[in-house]
């Protein structure tokens, strides 16, 4: 029986900043590798690593979810312990290396679950991984496969003594998994320990450090951590504060949709813009001018032909929708055009991206993210709401978050009410096929409150009275 | 044909709306698709309408302290639904204009002459000072829309004042109507080709009412 350790799990609760440039792409996530024996204390080592850290979004992947599927002979034989999980053979490179390269690229994926009852990969579940900026990835074959290696920053093999790794094991399995002590041992040593001297010590020549004695070697370890910090601090984008004082061009991006400006939305604008207005009047003239906006949105969708009889027997030459809408929220604000999104497109799917503004750093931080499984379909369009485009921090980091789910860039549709040019510009250069459709450009933005003059003022309090 | 584009408006023939029209005209649309779509096209329809009514520039202060330069709208509104179907547009334009003051028109074909008869109407009592959105989704041979017109202008609301509302129109109606109120606006989501001998819409969608209100099974 092996152990089956953490699987994968993120670690902190605090939202997760920018992970990509400002134009936009992907940085590489930072990746850390950690080889050494059963029981030599990789697993410590590595919570020891992210306590150090003490930055959020941390997943530790462990390479006993790669363990490939047994047929139900060789089930049989491993119910005997007869089978030889200390192999390296009995891992599934494949899927261990797509794993890590998207996590590398910052994309989303589906970790496998291995069940070490069925010794078969979970059909029916997997982990979701997404939004890591660093990684560790742990196993006592971590540092042996050559295209695994090659996706390494870091590579780190724990060098404990045989005997303690021994005594260790020991103690886990006859007093925590209730093995005898006569088969632990007798595992070890036609298993464990050849598996050991063949091919997991010839791996420590891979590593770029070597820790003597494990987790009890804390400077080993700190230092270790002060260099990943580094690393990381190198990787830092520019602030909203910088976007702000982008200087933006004349004319928007093509792909920045205006409401024409009838006497309706200049009227309705009049509403919402007035400090005086009522909640009571700004929410019902909000969920109105949601409508008109998703109503403009609606034509940047693919439609088909399609032929009708009507109830008098005559023949209609109409058009059809062709494409899914999913609607995603950027949480608080974003959730003021749900009410349009009901009115429009009925029992439309709805997925929600909470991104908070970090007070210290004034930098947007993702703290959630909830999508439906329908944004995977073919031919599905993403209508991607928030309630107003200042920087364009936000919007940047909630259509990046799209694109790592693997949507394509040109099937997000991005919704407002009101946006400026700093932010229209920042997200159009980074993202030039995300169309943009606004009820309302105004000109300025602020660049020490970030707000928009003249703006509406914090919009979501005002819809939600907070 | 004899009407200007100022006084017939047409709603821009997006691909969106082209598309709802497709299914509300389809035979196959359950009813609920039906009153789903139809409510969408009548919020814009009206949407569209309150374009057409006069507005003063307002100029208001944003939260941030700085000036929004806008409009308010003069002139109060009420809506007129001539009975039945009409009454399926007032969901659509209550959604746009709360509280607005609805008032109603019986018209029926009278049996003996052929010709539509005014059988109930009862208005708000001030309809003669406010701008009316008389509300029919089908414009056929506009017979009814005409009496519902004639009647409003009994009751003093000056022609200039009436914006008729509707979905599907036909040029034999939109003569009729403009020919008669040279002054009075009509806005519609589309024109259709004509009237078939029966004198249904051609395409059309069959009958509104029956389909919204769910009397035709």
């Amino acid at each position: 029986m092996k152990d089956t350790k953490l699987g994968t799990r993120v670690i902190a609760n605090d939202g997760r900043p920018p992970w990509y440039s400002h134009d936009g792409q992907n940085c590489d996530t930072y990746i850390v590798g950690i080889a050494g024996a059963s029981a030599s204390g990789k697993t410590s080592v590595a919570q020891r690593i992210i306590k150090n850290l003490n930055v959020p979004w941390v997943v530790l992947l462990s390479m006993d979810s790669f363990y490939k599927d047994l047929t139900p002979e060789q089930v049989k034989i491993a119910d005997n312990n007869d089978w030889d999980f200390d192999s390296p053979d009995s891992y599934d490179y494949d899927i261990l290396i797509e794993t890590i390269t998207k996590l590398k690229q910052g994309k989303m994926v589906d970790v496998p679950i291995y069940d070490f009852e069925t010794h078969t990969r979970r059909k029916d579940k997997h982990h979701t991984v997404y939004g890591a900026n660093v990684i560790i990835f742990e196993g006592i074959f971590g540092l042996y496969d050559k295209k695994v290696l090659d996706l390494l920053n870091l590579k780190i093999f724990v060098d404990t003594d045989a005997d303690i790794c021994l005594a260790r094991r020991l103690k886990r399995d006859v007093a925590e998994r209730g093995f005898d002590v006569q088969g632990v041992l007798q595992l070890y040593q036609r298993f464990v320990k050849p598996a050991y001297d063949n091919y997991v010590y010839p791996t420590r020549a891979n590593a770029d450090v070597i820790i003597p004695r494990g987790l009890e070697n804390l400077v080993a370890i700190d230092l270790l951590t002060k260099h990943i910090q580094r690393q990381l601090q190198d990787r830092k984008m520019k602030s909203r504060w910088d976007l702000a004082r982008i200087e933006p061009p004349l004319a928007p991006s093509p792909n920045v949709i205006v409401l024409k400006e009838t006497k309706q939305i200049l009227g309705m604008h009049t509403m919402m813009r007035d400090a005086n207005t009522s909640r009571h009047d700004f929410i019902f003239y909000a969920d109105r001018m949601a409508t008109l906006v998703i109503e403009r949105a609606l034509d940047e969708i693919p439609y088909e032909p399609q032929v009708v009889e009507t109830p008098t027997a005559k023949t209609f030459n109409g058009l059809k929708v062709a494409a899914q809408i999913v609607g995603v929220s950027i949480l608080r604000a974003g959730g003021t055009l749900e009410v349009g999104l009901r009115r429009v497109l009925g029992d439309i799917a709805i997925g929600k991206i909470l991104i908070q503004t970090d007070p210290s750093s004034g930098e947007p931080q993702l703290h959630y993210c909830k999508l439906p499984q329908s944004i995977h379909a073919p031919d599905c369009y993403v209508f991607l709401c928030d309630a107003v485009v200042g920087t364009g921090a936000a919007a940047l980091m909630a259509i990046r978050v799209l694109l790592d789910y693997e949507v394509p860039e040109d099937r997000i549709v991005f919704l407002c009410f009101l946006a400026g040019p700093q932010g229209l510009h920042v997200v159009s250069q980074a993202f030039p096929k995300v169309k943009i459709v606004t009820s309302f450009i105004d000109p300025v933005l602020n660049a020490d409150t970030l707000y928009l003059e003249p703006g509406m003022g914090q919009f979501a309090d005002r819809y939600y009275d907070s | 044909m004899s009407y200007t584009s100022s006084q017939v408006i047409v709603l821009p023939q997006t691909k969106q709306l082209q598309a709802m029209l497709t299914i509300i005209r389809d035979k196959n649309t359950q009813r609920a698709d039906f009153i789903f779509y139809s409510d969408r096209i009548i919020r814009i329809l009206v949407e569209e309408g309150l374009n057409h009514l006069p507005v003063v520039e307002k100029i208001v202060t944003t939260p941030t302290g700085k000036e929004f330069k806008g409009i308010d709208f003069q002139g109060r509104i009420c809506g007129v639904s001539i009975m039945r179907a009409g009454e399926s547009m007032e969901q659509g334009l209550r959604d746009v204009c709360r509280s607005v003051r609805i008032g109603k028109i019986l018209i029926q074909r009278d049996e003996e002459t052929a010709l539509p008869k005014l059988y109930y109407a009862k208005f708000p009592p001030d309809i003669a000072s406010r701008y009316c959105l008389l509300l029919d989704p089908m414009l056929a041979t506009g017979g009814s829309a005409i009496k519902a017109i004639e009647t409003l202008i009994e009751y003093g609301v000056p022609e200039e004042r009436i914006l008729f509302l509707n979905l599907i129109a036909c040029p034999e109606g939109i003569k009729a109507v403009v020919d008669k109120f040279p002054t009075m606006k009509i806005v519609t989501a589309g024109i259709d080709q004509g009237l078939d001998d029966k004198l249904y819409i051609n395409p059309g969608l069959g009958d509104f009412g029956c389909r919204y209100f769910g009397t035709d099974k």
